[in-house]
């Protein structure tokens, strides 16, 4: 049994019996509109039970120009009629429609002009051009000529012709139910037990739903509170601070030596502020200029106050670690920090000026470099890269020094950041005793291999439709909405 | 970075193995393979290991990794005859001066490139663009000895390198490509340093250019090295790697007398290191005897003394090791990084979020849960977009850097909703309604706080909707709050209300001003609002610390 809507039900009563039917009248019929009947026909059409005709005529209609000639005719009418047989030009000349008027009337010979007076020419008149204009014919040589002038334009209008097929008729011959349909069930309905003799409509599941967005986080976003989840499982505390750092923690108090290339104007954006030194800045001086109390001999000549004292946006979040080092001293220390970062770049697809990096220390007794390497390992593993391999690398402040990189199909191996064990020039000024193992890594370039973007600038500047497609349950690569 | 070319032929002649071999392991040593063409490969080495590079230097080291030639290379040095004066008045300007003469050399084309190479490597890591450390190579037999390092007045005249004229040495930083390149260096002394012979001819200007007459050729067979610089361990390293590579390419080295000192030496220097500190660090247990042959293999000298102390030989080329640490790197790099058993350590410890980031998830939570999607926008911004658009006054408050990388990254922004409109213009072809929120740092002054902002943009926005929905943020952060008509000109007058808590601003919400709507190319009314967050109970301002 074919299943139909109420006004499927409704038109194929309607036209049972009857040859052929345009919408319109099908309309004022059915009390509805000729959309809404088009609508149904199409309906039951795809059922095989009516056939729709689309028709198109075409016919002509004045424009807005038109319109305003329609009571006192066309220009050309209204000169013709302004005299007599004959007058002077100088007269004519003051109508406001002398020039079209005046232009048509000779073009189409009408009138002749001898000696600065206008002549009729006997026995004519613009009555054709009149009739053009007021019951345009389809293709008539003075309508299109009146298109062309502006007047007239050619509009076409679309008409419908609804007819039963056999296979409809016999559908009403064998009688029609119609109780009508209940779309949305009220509140009565359903507590009276009305829906029990109520045809409920049934919808068409093949149709496509209407597409809703929903409010959610940035993929990125849930990028990081999956890394940070990470680190929170696996025992750490978080640590946040601020976004300006004096130089001080930025890279003195990580042994950055002053005339280190990373700290110039070039890579780092200063700041005309300054941050006066904390107490026992001078332990971090003696360890630059001469190795404090430890094995080492420093960086030698002269450690500047100044320049320590300058501010920066913060260059990794390193400092925001060596800061909270310094206030817990107890093992153990299990902490990490995932924030923006800022470093002097120029924007391009692969360089942004701020980015997030996720920074991790563990100080403690009897930990050393095999269980740095294990954490890392552990990180990508819970990050879902299986393959990962250790270089040796190099850094400022670590020592001994590594790149971590993680194996990913089609790329190879993708360095992720650097690690190592922060040297004792480090720790020492701190009164820091026990090894620490330290990381950052990059999370943009993670954020870049998960979410499938080859535009890093696409994180911070996001098309609010690739945050829609980007489901929250990501399988590999982000896809695109629906079963495919 | 210093990216250095090694020529196939070269580098297998002086390392005794095959290209296949070396290149398989040299990234375990610490580096990275760039790429590799039919004859050579382009390496990039660490900027603390100046001693590789040059081809001389990487297939040193290559050779005890490889386990072909172990344990301390030894270089003889014997005395020249030869002395070098240092003029006092040059302490201020440019005090130091190491030196060395180079015999008995053949360049061909490969060895004057690697020697160049290294020249340029040093003066770049070591040198810090010479003003640190700016080295000379000279054609010994063109120039008479003793030699002089003097501060010269600037009027001085000389030929120098790749002109054919005179110059004085102003002139040669106006004009000379490597004067105009160098001259910050200089320009700002009184008198200018001057390397002369015995005959009162010019071998050089450090740091910026040297002479015609003592032009490296071909046909050089000896050389005279000038290094000068303004900080002594740093020119001594300069020329203890540029010898010993000469050295590997088969040249002898003589010392030259500097107040009646013998230099270079290129002795190395001694350590003695705790083997159990050692394992401490790597999380491995080695014995002193492990440590040793590890060592050795890294081009050390390295003798047991007794189970818990290894005597080490640091040979005169490393720069970088200051610290026993650094020799435990070289260790664990021996020891190879692919051989630790990596493991995470046993102490327990409970994990514990920050409370600025507990916040930040409530809030993503209520904001997600009004329908808001998140945007995530650079904190860096420009009073334009800040101030100027959202036709507000500019805040002495904005953090300005100091070398901006562009006219629209100049300050650090000082709330978010300007991002947010920004955000909008970016998507304004994107289909209505857009309901975006973003949440995170601002810095007012110095300090960093946190915000939340949210934009709702389509054909029925309105300030309703902006109160509903700021309304709906403070209940569920527990804020309690009093609303006050609002003066922001970001807002339209009588569709504006100030969010006070406790008698100060804490928030503003309303309906966009159709002049900011403009600003932005934005063609809808925008319903919006703003709070900052020290305002919700409980709040702490991230550990400043210190």
């Amino acid at each position: 049994m074919v299943e139909l809507t109420y006004n499927e039900k409704r038109l194929l009563n309607s036209l049972a019996g009857k040859k052929e039917t345009d919408a319109i009248s099908l309309a004022s019929a059915l009390n509805s509109t000729e959309a809404a009947v088009v609508q149904w026909a199409h309906l039951a059409a795809d059922k095989g039970l009516v056939s729709v005709d689309r028709i198109v005529n075409k016919t002509y209609v004045p424009t807005d120009e038109g319109k305003v000639y329609w009571d006192k005719g066309l220009p050309e009418t209204q000169i013709f009629n302004n005299f007599d047989t004959s007058i002077e030009v100088s007269k004519l000349q003051n109508h406001p429609l002398f020039k079209i008027g005046f232009g048509q009337l000779r073009k189409k010979g009408l009138v002749q002009v001898k000696d600065g007076i206008i002549f009729k020419v006997s026995g004519v008149s613009t009555q054709d051009d009149e009739k053009a204009f007021k019951s345009p014919q389809l293709s008539g040589t003075r309508e299109k000529e009146l298109v062309k002038r502006g007047i007239l334009e050619e509009v076409e209008s679309v008409t419908y012709r609804i007819a039963i097929t056999l296979q409809g008729a016999n559908l009403v011959a064998q009688g029609l139910d119609f109780r009508e349909e209940v779309g949305t069930l009220t509140r009565e309905q359903i507590i009276s037990g009305s829906w029990k003799s109520i045809p409920l409509h049934k919808y068409q599941v093949d149709k496509l739903p209407r597409v809703v967005y929903i409010g959610k986080t940035h993929p990125y976003q849930q990028l990081i509170d999956e890394m940070r989840q990470i680190f929170l499982e696996m025992g750490f505390t978080e640590i946040h601070g601020g976004i300006v750092q004096s130089a001080f923690w930025n890279f003195d108090a990580l042994f950055q030596p002053q005339d280190h290339p990373a700290r110039e104007m070039q890579d780092t954006f200063y700041l005309k502020e300054c941050i006066p030194l904390p107490n026992g800045w001078d332990r971090v001086r003696d360890m630059h200029e001469k190795g404090g109390d430890t094995s080492s001999s420093g960086w030698g000549g002269t450690w500047n106050r100044d320049k320590a004292e300058q501010c920066v946006l913060r260059t990794h979040t390193t400092s925001i670690s060596i800061q909270h080092l310094a206030l817990h001293k107890q093992p153990p220390v299990k902490a990490f920090c995932l924030n923006r970062v800022y470093r002097r770049e120029t924007i391009d697809p692969t360089h942004t000026p701020e980015f997030e990096q996720l920074e991790g220390i563990v100080m403690d007794e009897g930990v050393g470099f095999r269980h740095l390497l294990g954490f890392l390992k552990e990180f990508y593993g819970r990050m879902g890269f299986e393959g990962i391999r250790f270089r040796p690398g190099y850094f400022p402040y670590t020592e001994p020094s590594v790149e971590p990189e993680v194996f990913v199909d089609g790329l190879g191996w993708v360095e992720m950041g650097g690690a190592g064990i922060f040297r004792e020039e480090v720790t020492a000024p701190f009164n820091i005793k026990y090894p620490v193992l330290a990381w950052g890594l990059g999370v943009s370039r993670l954020a870049m291999l998960k979410l499938g973007l080859k535009d890093l600038r696409l994180l911070y500047r996001s098309d609010i439709g690739w945050i829609r497609e980007s489901p929250v349950h990501r399988t590999g690569k982000a896809g695109s909405r629906g079963s495919t | 970075m210093a990216i250095i070319t090694l020529p196939f032929r070269y580098l297998e002649q002086l390392t005794k193995t095959d290209r296949t071999t070396i290149l398989d392991r040299l990234p375990m040593i610490g580096s990275e393979v760039e790429r590799i063409q039919d004859d050579h490969a382009d390496v990039e080495f660490f900027p603390n290991r100046p001693d590789l590079f040059s081809v001389e230097g990487v297939a040193r080291a290559m050779r005890g990794f490889l386990n072909i030639e172990t344990g301390l290379p030894t270089y003889h040095v014997k005395p020249s005859g030869i002395t070098f004066t240092i003029d006092p008045k040059l302490a201020k300007i440019r005090p130091f001066l190491g030196t060395g003469v180079i015999r008995n050399i053949s360049l061909d084309e490969e060895s004057i490139l690697s020697l160049m190479g290294l020249q340029e490597a040093l003066h770049w890591a070591v040198g810090r663009g010479r003003s640190k450390v700016a080295i000379g190579i000279h054609d010994l037999d063109s120039v008479k000895p003793p030699f002089h390092y003097i501060a010269s007045p600037r009027t001085r005249s000389f030929i120098p390198l790749d002109f054919n004229k005179s110059m004085t040495m102003d002139e040669i930083l106006a004009e000379h490509p490597k004067g105009r390149d160098y001259a910050k260096i200089v320009k700002d002394f009184p008198l200018f340093p001057l390397i002369v012979d015995n005959n009162d001819n010019v071998l050089s200007f450090p740091p910026i250019i040297n002479g015609e007459l003592t032009r490296v050729t071909e046909r050089t067979k000896n050389i005279l090295l000038d290094t000068t610089g303004t900080d002594q361990k740093a020119v001594n390293v300069a020329v203890n790697i540029i010898c010993t590579a000469m050295i590997e390419a088969g040249a002898t080295i003589e010392s030259v007398e500097i107040n009646s000192k013998e230099v270079p030496t290129l002795a190395p220097s001694e350590r003695t290191v705790s083997v159990h500190e050692c394992s401490n660090l790597l999380g491995v247990t080695l014995s002193a005897g492990k440590i040793s042959e590890l060592l050795k293999r890294m081009r050390f000298g390295a003798v047991p003394e007794g189970k818990d102390r290894v005597r080490v030989q640091v040979p005169c080329y490393r720069a970088d090791i200051m610290h026993d640490w650094d020799i435990f790197e070289d260790v664990a790099i021996a020891y190879g990084y692919e051989n630790f058993k990596a493991e995470i350590s046993k102490t327990f410890t409970i994990g514990n979020p920050h409370q600025v980031s507990v916040l930040a998830r409530q809030v993503r939570s209520i904001l997600t849960g009004l329908g808001y999607l998140e945007m995530m926008p650079f904190t860096l911004t420009n009073e334009r977009v800040m101030y100027d658009m959202m036709q507000r006054q500019r805040s002495t408050n904005a953090l300005a850097v100091m070398l901006p990388i562009s006219e629209d990254h100049t300050v650090v922004r000082t709330c978010i909703l300007p991002l947010l409109m920004e955000m909008l213009q970016v998507n304004k072809h994107r289909e209505l309604p857009q309901k975006m929120f973003s949440t995170g740092d601002i810095v007012q002054g110095i300090k960093t706080f946190q915000s939340i902002a949210a934009v709702s943009c389509h054909a029925m926005a309105d300030f309703s909707e902006a109160y509903a929905g700021i309304d709906a943020v403070t209940s569920e952060l527990s804020l309690k709050y009093t609303v006050k008509e609002s003066d922001d000109p970001t807002f339209i007058e009588g569709r504006r209300g100030d969010i006070m808590i406790d008698g100060t601003k804490m928030g503003v919400f309303g309906e966009i001003h159709p002049l900011v709507l403009n600003a932005f190319e934005i063609e809808h009314p925008v319903a919006a609002f703003e709070l900052d967050l020290r305002g919700v109970p409980g709040y702490c301002v991230p550990e400043d610390i210190l």
